[in-house]
């Protein structure tokens, strides 16, 4: 796309937002099901990307505002008989406040302590939420009223937050805040110099981040219609995530989109073909990805880079020892 | 403790350890199964199969990303664990399996039936002790010990004086990872194991090593003691249901009040 004029570009984008917008009045349900499921995990990369890509800050608990988005969607509903959309925003705002205090408490901590308290937060929070019955149903789940309208409805929503955590993604990555943050990346010490108000950034860029997993959590919740701890909380959601992320590109606009589009197909390819051996491949694609492109095809998309075995050899000389 | 050197050396936080430790119980189990092995003398089959393993795992793959960012080699060893649980699974089994030796329900009671003691508790308390002296001497009195922990310190200047990292690195990682087959052999005197077993043991390597101290070999040994005191005391006062939330919730709290863990030196 980087060598495309301006306006063969945007055309191109209105192209594939209409045929997006057409997909559900033309295509089976499987498909539909599959982009569904493809928009959720790219809209939660994209959020991952603002902390882990842009601020560098790796989050390895992001599935954290994924399960509470669910479940406070899921008890409202339920326990209190709200709406969906009051559920749904009430989760998102909860995820946001929680990210807030999570953030200024432990974006603090620099490296990998970070990783590990968001890790270990992640495993609290999902012990808590299977250890209060009384409250949460437990370890045996909630099951969510089931919905009377199309499953592309669903569709929509992911797309609509696909659409709005791209667009502030692009907006930031050419804003100050972006900027911000890619300093603090770079070297935090030098940013705080220079008048960048570390915490205040990071701290944002992690709410961002809670908000949008926490609607995707509360969608999700709902059109799949049962969660319970094990499946909502788990650290397997973080870690696909970002490695879509990685593998797309972190810390770009477009990398943690193609990320999640290549994984989700893969592996929906292996569940279909090699059933038993899906993790053994998807392993084997992690250890290939970060050891050959560990910059994301992104570079290659754009031509910054050119695939050849000499520039993979170069990433290689860098890191090894 | 595999997990404290691997991390404390060489800066990579290995989330296939649980995986390893896991593999190293599936020995100890084969050999008992087939060969009628005790399981105490299989420890060592089991430390030399994952040494070399793990010898093989760093001089092939994690040896290109020490450099990386911290977020490469997490992935990279998470790729690692998801290839050899897959795998386990489908050559082991899902099934668990439990190692019943003869002495297994033995016990000794003391103060006149008040506490008891099961006599494979304390065999596996004595064999972590041991392993952890050994490890300790090994590293402050040998000449590859002290090259080891030269290369921690610093890695270019320990290359100016001549040592071959990449054959320190490799050396590490085997021996962290024969920590693990090591740590496999008693688990699977305890519990029962299957494939998935490691993913649950990697998170407590994590809150242990943190309690006691990045990548101290004796801190992981206060770790792992602070973390089953912390468990069995919030099991009887609190309930068995939060041990597993107060031990993460507390990794959270250390490291925002002492992320140098409890013998750790204070850090710049």
């Amino acid at each position: 796309m980087g060598k495309l004029p301006a306006r063969a570009r945007r055309a191109a984008l209105g192209v594939l937002l209409l045929a997006l917008l057409a997909v559900p009045f033309a295509t089976s349900g499987y498909i539909l099901r599959l982009l569904t499921l493809l928009f959720t995990f790219a809209v939660m990369a994209e959020a991952w990307n603002l902390i882990g890509g842009f601020a560098g800050y790796v989050d390895f608990g992001s599935v954290v505002f994924f399960g509470l988005g669910g479940y406070t969607t899921g008890l409202l509903m339920t326990k209190l008989k709200l709406p969906f959309v009051a559920g749904w925003l009430a989760g998102a705002a909860l995820c946001t406040v929680f990210a807030i205090l999570m953030g200024l408490l432990l974006l603090r901590l620099r490296g990998h302590y970070f990783g590990i308290a968001t890790l270990g937060t992640s495993f609290a929070v999902r012990e808590i939420i299977a250890n209060w019955p009384s409250v949460t149903g437990g370890g045996t789940g909630i099951s969510l009223p089931i919905y009377d309208f199309p499953n592309s409805v669903f569709y929509f929503i992911m797309l609509g937050l696909l659409i709005a955590i791209v667009g502030l993604t692009w907006w930031l990555s050419r804003n100050r805040l972006g900027f911000g943050l890619v300093a603090i990346r770079e070297n935090e010490q030098a940013a705080e110099v220079l008048g960048v108000n570390a915490l205040r950034y990071k701290v944002t860029a992690y709410a961002l981040s809670g908000f949008f997993i926490g609607m995707t959590g509360g969608a999700y919740a709902y059109w799949i219609t049962f969660i319970d701890p094990t499946t909502i909380f788990d650290v397997g959601i973080t870690v696909e995530v970002i490695i879509m992320a990685v593998l797309g590109g972190a810390g770009s606009v477009a990398g943690p989109l193609i990320g999640a589009a290549i994984l989700t197909v893969i592996s929906e390819i292996l569940n279909a073909y090699v059933p038993n051996a899906h993790l053994t491949v998807l392993g084997a694609i992690i250890v290939l990805v970060v050891l050959l492109i560990p910059n994301g095809v992104i570079e290659y998309l754009t031509f910054k880079r050119k695939l050849s075995l000499k520039s993979i050899g170069a990433t290689l000389a860098q890191t090894r020892v | 403790m595999g997990f404290a050197l691997v991390w404390g050396i060489m800066n990579v936080i290995n989330l296939a350890h649980g995986a390893l430790i896991m593999l190293g119980a599936y020995v100890t189990f084969w050999l008992f199964k087939i060969g009628g092995i005790d399981p105490f003398l299989s420890i060592p089959i089991s430390m030399l199969a994952l040494f070399v393993l793990g010898w093989l795992i760093q001089r092939l793959l994690i040896n290109y990303v020490v450099r990386a960012p911290i977020l490469i080699t997490f992935l990279l060893t998470f790729g690692l664990e998801l290839i050899i649980v897959d795998l386990a699974l489908n050559f082991f089994s899902a099934d668990n399996r439990s190692v019943q030796t003869f002495y297994a329900g033995q016990h000794w009671e003391l103060g006149g039936g008040d506490i008891i003691i099961p006599q494979v508790h304390l065999y596996t308390l004595l064999v972590a002790l041991a392993l952890t002296a050994v490890m300790q001497l090994f590293l402050a009195k040998t000449r590859t010990g002290n090259a080891i922990r030269a290369t921690s310190m610093d890695l270019d200047a320990a290359r100016l004086v001549g040592i071959n990292i990449r054959q320190i690195y490799a050396l590490t990682f085997a021996i962290g990872a024969a920590a693990a087959g090591a740590a496999g052999s008693l688990i699977s005197l305890n519990y029962s194991i299957n494939p998935g077993a490691g993913e649950f043991y990697t998170p407590i390597a994590f809150v242990v090593c943190v309690l006691g101290g990045l990548g101290s070999i004796s801190g992981a040994l206060v770790g792992g003691l602070a973390f089953g005191v912390i468990q069995s005391l919030s099991q009887a006062f609190i309930g068995p249901a939060y041990q597993n939330a107060i031990a993460f919730g507390l990794l959270v709290v250390v490291l925002l009040l002492k992320p140098s863990g409890i013998l750790g030196k204070a850090s710049s």
